[in-house]
């Protein structure tokens, strides 16, 4: 699964990611036959199948330990391989062993992701017991078990050539049923520049998942490693192909309707960009309905690049009223400093003056020195605080990397560099620059030395938190030199980043574990909270993630409170 | 036609009552081990040919393909063989050496390298050396219950199980030596340290000791530690503290001249479950009728262009006919120009098959 996008920072493009990955769990409940403990099961009495053409281990497993959706998912796979099959109506009675083997202690490892164990255990019962063979389906399963662990092990690694060749030694993995491991594959031949392999993928994805959500997510997916013009037409199929009853696929062309804003939105930002009126008066309608901050971030810089200050005024107004920031404060300063509104624009720093790196940057670009009348002359912001305001962060590479030239690279310039890295998502490069500017530190002045040592020293943790490196960032907090607010800061973003992996590793305990911390040092922004809904619901704690639900709906309603508040009630009102 | 399938039947019923009886403490006592015990599962032949090449007239083995050097590895595989041809005096002179030379260590373990002329230049052990020698002469105690070669055999036993056998990450493991293999919360591992049919006599000699949780714990591992395409295990592996196996740094990162023998104790320790196999079927499959690559860098998947010695054969056609691939390994007939390694791999295998009711 990729994860392109980091909570802690971009709270509402997480959110959305976040409520895109879920509903493919969220709808597993969502098959028409429910076969809850106690529900009849459709079985045909008479006309028994006959013995041996299907293999039922799995099935009778299943039924066994009462695992309903993997039960109801193994009979919709044993229909598929033959739809005159149904199942056995002695499917709840116990059995006896035909083998002499009991196959139990295998499939509890098996389901319990101890697939090692499994194997080690099959080996020692195929000494105990020689002319035993383990069940045909049995050995299937820990085949593909493996293949998906290859899969998603080289894939976390970034390791794009081994999770091709893992799946294609393995291909059955590529189906709808292990939609993670389709995903993370064709996700593989994009990062390789495989872009029509990886199309075939999502093609199979939103082709054959029956479920609108599963199709939606694949679109999400693709659309970060496919040209906009071929997830175009992976929406089209999606939205038409094989369709299954009682699903409603208006949620894929949605799906592209969100992409093309967020691709707008996202070409805002690029040198001389000029969208179409009709696609930005789309964006702006729809952050509007949204209420989307980081949307109107995007459009107040859009408009103050263009000098439009009043439009931008507006925007970074709104970006700050529905989630206050220092990048709104940072907006809305520079907006008024542009329609000369000195006072307001100090108003607006105010809260921000002294914690805010961006903002203080923002007021020295707008502040004119006052002048003493002695030798030194008001001087007006430089043209890196220029660059700086106008957000132009190549610019600022530009002008530093001019300094370097002229050998008149200091501490602070470094510190700057690794900052505007950061800002152009670079941040490999930025944990560099930091890495130098804490070198460079001791020959700065004195009274400047600690602040930028301890400034460097926090640029490379940032870095190396962008760079997935949560563990290693926890592991050399304590030995830092920070602020207690800048460790809190990191901390909180480490952890949110380790709940989101454990989150997309169904590790649900585990992500409530460390969003329980995380809430202790920082609020939780709303995609962690929904996230934190989802994962009560996979524990089956349906109740109190119906309650988080609501919560975040009463406070804004969106179509992912919506859908996650809609669910948990289903869930409920269903006794599963 | 009915004559044959009789016959069939029966050879595969024997094969596998052997396989089974290799299972529980007291199996190397057992009916099975003490029919073997009558007629040699080594021909006089071959083992006089090895004896003649390798074996001083000191009891030495000689490592000629390491510069003519000794170790602990090459004494427990002299004395494996000299066991299996019945040649009690050669078996002696073997254990008299490595007695003298090689047990200089207070804890009771085995230095693991000699040199002529220096004597023991590493006195730190090797795990493999240890386990093989004690193995050898648990044997050797049920073949001349006179001989008073068991009771060295249980104290060997005993002092890998005190000070080299350890519980990790949920696993119980052989570290390769007392020296070196802890790296922070990691341990280093060597899987052809995994001697399974050792293992199996070690737990009749030691009923309380940890040999049967080292086989379920090693197979766990060798389910672990595959990697690249091929699935291969290494020749080093490294298990964190968690019980993810990776490739250590500082150590060859390859299946190679250590690894190959993973097979061969897992067959020889009746462990056939074709899941084990399968990689080396690949491989030897993806090369049939050309060179088999010695070596196979990990996690890459490059293959060597060195070929694989006789030995090294011997153990995929071997791996091959379990994996049930279908492969065809041509084994080099005749190899009196091999190298001790070689060698020892080649009639290894052959106890092995044997020990699986094979045919030669």
């Amino acid at each position: 699964m990729t994860r392109p996008l980091f909570p802690a920072l971009i709270p509402a493009a997480a959110a959305a990611l976040l409520a895109a990955a879920f509903p493919s769990q969220a709808a597993a409940q969502a098959t028409p036959r429910a076969l809850a403990p106690g529900v009849e099961v459709e079985v045909d009495s008479p006309g028994a199948p006959v013995p041996g053409r299907i293999d039922e281990t799995a099935l009778r497993y299943y039924a066994r330990i009462g695992d309903v959706a993997r039960l109801e998912a193994e009979i919709a796979r044993l229909k598929a391989i033959d739809p005159l099959w149904d199942p056995p109506a002695d499917l709840f009675a116990p059995q006896a062993q035909p083998s002499g083997v009991d196959e139990t202690p295998f499939w509890e490892r098996l389901s319990a992701g101890r697939i090692a164990e499994a194997r080690a255990a099959i080996a020692e019962q195929r000494v105990r017991t020689p002319g035993w063979q383990p069940s045909a389906r049995l050995l299937e399963e820990l085949d593909l078990a493996e293949a998906t662990r290859r899969v998603r092990d080289a894939s976390e690694a970034n390791r794009w050539s081994e999770v091709v060749e893992a799946a294609a030694a393995e291909p059955r993995v590529l189906t709808c049923a292990r939609l993670d491991t389709l995903w993370r594959t064709a996700e593989a031949y994009g990062r390789l520049g495989r872009t029509e392999d990886a199309f075939a993928l999502y093609r199979t994805a939103v082709t054959t998942c029956p479920r609108a959500a599963e199709r939606r997510d694949t679109l999400f997916k693709a659309s970060a490693h496919l040209p906009p013009e071929r997830v175009r037409d992976l929406a089209e199929l999606g939205a038409t192909a094989n369709p299954a009853e009682g699903e409603d696929y208006a949620a894929v062309r949605g799906a592209l309707a969100e992409l093309e804003v967020g691709r707008t939105l996202a070409r805002l930002g690029a040198r001389g960009a000029e969208p179409a009126a009709a696609d930005l008066a789309r964006a702006e309608a729809a952050v509007l309905e949204r209420r989307d901050a980081d949307g109107a971030l995007a459009l107040g810089w859009f408009h103050q690049n263009r000098r439009r200050f009043a439009q931008a005024l507006e925007w970074f107004g709104r970006a700050n009223e529905w989630e206050p920031g220092e990048r709104a404060a940072e907006g809305l300063v520079l907006a008024y400093a542009g329609l000369n509104r000195r006072a307001e624009a100090l108003e607006a720093a105010r809260p921000w003056r002294g914690t805010s790196r961006r903002v203080d940057q923002a007021v020295r670009a707008v502040e004119r020195p006052a002048g003493t009348g002695g030798p030194a002359a008001p001087r007006g912001p430089s043209p890196l605080d220029r660059a700086l305001a106008a957000r132009d962060w190549s610019g600022c590479l530009d002008l530093i990397e001019a300094e370097r030239r002229a050998n008149r690279f200091t501490a602070a310039l470094a510190q700057q560099r690794g900052w505007c890295l950061m800002e152009l998502d670079r941040p490999t490069e930025a944990e560099a620059a930091f890495a130098q500017a804490l070198a460079l530190a001791p020959s700065a002045p004195p009274a400047e030395r600690r602040r930028l040592t301890e400034g460097a020293e926090y640029g490379a943790l940032q870095a190396r938190l962008r760079q997935d490196d949560a563990t290693g960032v926890v592991r050399d907090l304590p030995t830092s030199q920070l602020s207690e607010a800048q460790r809190r800061d990191l901390r909180a973003g480490a952890l949110a980043s380790q709940a989101l992996r454990a989150y997309e590793e169904q590790r649900h305990r585990d992500a409530l574990r460390l969003l329980d911390a995380r809430r202790e040092l920082e609020a939780e922004p709303r995609g962690l909270t929904l996230m934190r809904g989802w994962s009560l619901y996979a524990l089956g704690r349906q109740n109190e993630a119906l309650a988080v639900f609501e919560a975040l709906d009463r406070r804004l309603s969106t179509a992912d409170t919506r859908e996650a508040v809609s669910v948990a009630r289903r869930a409920i009102y269903r006794g599963e | 036609m009915r004559a044959i399938n009789r016959r069939t039947a029966l050879a595969i019923t024997a094969a596998a009552a052997a396989a089974a009886a290799g299972v529980g403490a007291g199996a190397m006592t057992g009916t099975g081990m003490s029919a073997a015990g009558r007629e040699a599962e080594l021909a006089p032949a071959a083992w006089a040919d090895f004896a003649a090449r390798f074996v001083a007239a000191d009891g030495r083995v000689v490592d000629t393909g390491n510069a003519g050097i000794s170790h602990s590895e090459g004494q427990g595989y002299g004395m494996l063989l000299a066991a299996a041809a019945r040649d009690r005096a050669a078996f002696r002179r073997l254990w008299d050496w490595t007695r003298s030379q090689l047990m200089v260590r207070p804890d009771g373990l085995v230095a693991w390298k000699w040199e002529p002329g220096k004597g023991v230049t590493d006195p730190n052990n090797a795990t493999d050396g240890d386990v093989l020698i004690a193995w050898a002469l648990l044997r050797a105690g049920e073949l001349w219950p006179d001989s008073g070669l068991r009771e060295p055999g249980v104290t060997l036993t005993r002092a890998v199980a005190r000070h080299l056998v350890v519980r990790h990450a949920g696993l119980t493991l052989p570290l390769p030596g007392m020296e070196g293999f802890r790296k922070g919360t990691a341990v280093v591992v060597n899987p052809s340290y995994l001697v399974f049919p050792a293992f199996r006599a070690m737990a009749a000699a030691d009923p309380d000791g940890p040999w049967q949780e080292l086989v379920t714990s090693g197979l766990v591992l060798l389910a672990k530690a595959r990697f690249s395409q091929w699935q291969l295990p290494p020749d080093w592996a490294q298990v964190e503290a968690d019980g993810t196996v990776t490739l250590p740094d500082g150590f060859r990162k390859q299946f190679g001249y250590d690894a190959i023998r993973v097979p061969l104790y897992l067959a020889w320790g009746g462990l056939r479950d074709p899941y084990y196999f399968r990689p080396y079927g690949a491989l030897t499959a993806r090369f049939a009728g050309g060179p088999v690559p010695a070596t196979v860098s990990l996690p890459g998947g490059t293959t060597a262009q060195v070929a694989a010695s006789s030995g090294m054969l011997a153990v995929h056609r071997l791996a091959a006919r379990l994996a049930s691939t279908g492969a065809n390994v041509t084994v080099p007939p005749g190899a009196t120009g091999e190298d001790y390694y070689s060698t020892v791999l080649l009639l290894l295998t052959r106890l092995a098959e044997r020990s699986l009711g094979f045919a030669p």
